[in-house]
């Protein structure tokens, strides 16, 4: 087969960028400036009312909380997500990719019903609560609705995220140079904080944009768990659209959208060849 | 002279689950030998190795090194350094901080130490007339002397100047200079190689192994060598052993294990030979091939059956009438200095090594001295 057939394989794909993902980018951008009712065309004024919007309190407090639940998530996971990788790394089980399959089983299973079921151990009332009073012990305490709550499920649901790149970057690191680290003279403490360690940022960086990013944005989890006290961004541009304010919406998704532009030039900036994503 | 032995090996055993891979291993090493362990991949060379460097355990038996049972103690511990097959090279650091790591993650008082603290307090007075010599004076000295050494060390494998390297940007044959300057540097009493050339080019290795050689000579470091390439183990070795399944088969010079082969298992393995079964009829008289031959200094009982060893480069080829051995050359090669010759003589294939020209047909008689013939003890197991 010679290249231009391969070629040719390619165009659905290009189609399929163009028709979903730049011109919708574009479109948001021009929605942005305007003023409409959904994207009819009609009545539709130029017009910056949608920036006002954003110094609304409830908005700057939405990116605050924004900023602050991904940040926080993003830690707690790099913590958590690194002795796991570690740990599986570490260990001397034949079959390490099974463990991490079952590591991240829960991400194959539909993020709403997930998070629903989460939420429902969170409540008052809820199995654990109902075996453990069969045992006689009556035990319950209720988080969802709180930040807690919306933290444990960013954390539940980005943790695999984090493993994975982490898991990989450890896995690339030859046993040889950790050898040739004891054999110089260092401990196995020292040596994991001068070679392992080191060696292994780029998965914790690129894992740590794994999680930063989808929280960030997302909406779908802070709405179950926090019962609607907590309200991210995500939340306000979902609320924008179903009530038909497709400006504000677009100006604020398009916001989020430098946020990401950002931090993958910074990625971009670190690692010159893009090691860190694969 | 009498040689101090720096290590020693004790009915070693090691075993991987319930393989044999170190079969009571017994080694003296002598201080400032050049010592080759040889033997193909799986004879249970390297794993002697990563004993003694401390990355694997015996299960049972001793090493000792300088006068101390050694077994449990980390690598960290032990005054041993290693250049690896794959030069393990830190690849997050430059060529400088690779060579410089093991003496900057080493303890202040290590490094006073190391450095010779007088030495340093006295090289400070001189520099600042102050008497109070502080920490901070201490460490600063410290820190020049390890950029001074790392500089003498990179000199010393003629990598001058690459100290800002990235270790990527390096050649394997850099890399593998990087990887001795970053041993050498801390001084070791023993330096531990694992087949360190085995990844470079013919031209390389031959000027690395001279090289390494000298190094050994001039620094008086026991270098421990391991490798299958006999001819490496031949130009650089004092002593090789020999091993095969974990167990030695040979120790000495390279000259005595060439000349005088215990088996034929290092017969073949150490260069090119041809061994003939003969029988051993009286005192240097050996009988092979249907020829009496004269033979020196073997002593067998009458009539035992025994193996004979030639190097193709000990049959000499004379005129058919003067000839004890007389064959057919079936095949010619021309290896620059020398021909290497197939000869068929009575069925059986001589390699026989001349600088004459013969070509493949030819009749040819050959004929070998008495003190070229190499007699063994015939290995029942083989």
């Amino acid at each position: 087969m010679n290249n231009k057939a391969f070629r040719l394989l390619a165009k659905p794909y290009f189609v399929w960028l163009y028709v979903l993902a730049l011109v919708p980018v574009f479109v948001m951008l021009f929605l942005s400036f305007v003023k409409s009712e959904g994207i009819s065309f009609d009545e539709m004024t130029v017009s910056l009312e949608s920036f006002l919007l954003i110094k609304e309190r409830s908005t700057l407090v939405a990116f605050r909380n924004s900023l602050l639940f991904a940040l926080s998530t993003t830690v707690i996971s790099m913590v958590i997500g690194y002795f796991v990788a570690y740990r599986v790394f570490k260990s001397k089980f034949n079959n390490k990719f099974l463990v991490l399959t079952i590591l991240i089983l829960p991400m194959w299973s539909n993020l709403l019903l997930r998070t629903e079921a989460l939420g429902n151990i969170m409540e008052y009332n809820n199995i654990y609560t109902d075996l453990l009073s069969k045992a006689g012990i009556n035990a319950g305490i209720s988080i969802r609705g709180t930040s807690l709550a919306v933290l444990i499920g960013l954390v539940f649901t980005y943790l695999p995220f984090m493993i994975l790149p982490i898991y990989t970057a450890l896995e690339k690191i030859s046993v040889r140079l950790e050898e040739a680290s004891l054999d110089l003279g260092l401990t196995e403490f020292q040596t994991f904080w001068k070679v392992t360690f080191p060696l292994s940022l780029k998965g914790l960086i690129s894992g740590s944009i794994m999680v930063f990013l989808p929280t960030l944005s997302g909406f779908a989890i802070p709405q179950i768990l926090g019962k609607g006290n907590i309200i991210l961004i995500g939340n306000v541009i979902e609320e924008s659209f179903k009530n038909m304010n497709y400006n504000f919406g677009s100006l604020l998704a398009v916001i989020i959208l430098f946020f990401i532009i950002g931090a993958l030039l910074i990625i971009n900036k670190v690692d010159k060849d893009g090691e860190t994503l694969l | 002279m009498e040689k101090k032995v720096i290590i020693e090996l004790i009915d070693v055993v090691k075993k991987f689950d319930d393989d044999v891979i170190v079969d009571r291993l017994n080694l003296q090493i002598y201080e400032n030998e050049f010592i080759t362990l040889l033997g193909p991949s799986g004879c249970g060379k390297t794993t002697t190795l990563r004993m003694i460097g401390g990355f694997e355990q015996p299960n049972s038996g001793d090493i000792i090194i300088d006068g101390k049972v050694f077994n449990e103690l980390p690598p960290y511990a032990r005054p041993i350094n290693t250049v690896f097959q794959s030069y393990a090279l830190f690849p997050h650091l430059n060529v400088f901080d690779n060579v410089a790591f093991g003496l900057n993650n080493r303890p202040f008082d290590y490094l006073l130490n190391f450095f010779n603290e007088e030495k340093l307090r006295h090289e400070i007075e001189i520099e600042n007339n102050n008497k109070e010599i502080t920490k901070k004076d201490l460490k600063k000295k410290i820190k020049e002397k390890i950029s001074i050494a790392v500089k003498e060390a990179l000199a010393l494998v003629s990598l001058k100047g690459f100290e800002n390297r990235k270790i990527t940007q390096m050649s394997g044959g850099q890399q593998q200079r990087v990887a001795l300057a970053r041993a050498l540097v801390n001084k070791p009493k023993i330096l531990l190689l694992d087949e360190p050339l085995a990844a470079l080019d013919l031209k390389l290795r031959q000027s690395m192994q001279y090289e390494l050689k000298e190094m050994q000579r001039q620094l008086g470091i026991t270098f421990i060598f391991v490798t299958h390439d006999q001819e490496e183990a031949m130009t650089m070795s004092d002593r090789i052993v020999v091993m095969k399944d974990g167990l030695i088969q040979q120790m000495g010079t390279p000259k005595h294990i060439y000349n005088e082969p215990v088996n034929r298992y290092v017969a073949t393995f150490i260069g090119e030979s041809n061994i003939i079964r003969g029988t051993y009829l009286k005192k240097d008289l050996v009988n092979f091939m249907g020829v009496d031959f004269d033979c020196q200094g073997y002593t067998f009982n009458e009539n035992e059956t025994v193996d004979v060893v030639i190097r193709p480069e000990d049959f000499d080829v004379v005129d058919l009438d003067k000839a004890k051995l007389k064959g057919i050359v079936t095949q010619s090669i021309f290896k620059g200095v020398h021909n290497e010759l197939t000869v068929v003589v009575d069925a059986v294939e001589l390699n026989v090594n001349t600088y004459e020209n013969y070509v493949v047909g030819e009749p040819i008689g050959l004929k070998v001295d008495p003190y070229e013939i190499h007699i063994m003890k015939v290995n029942k197991d083989e």
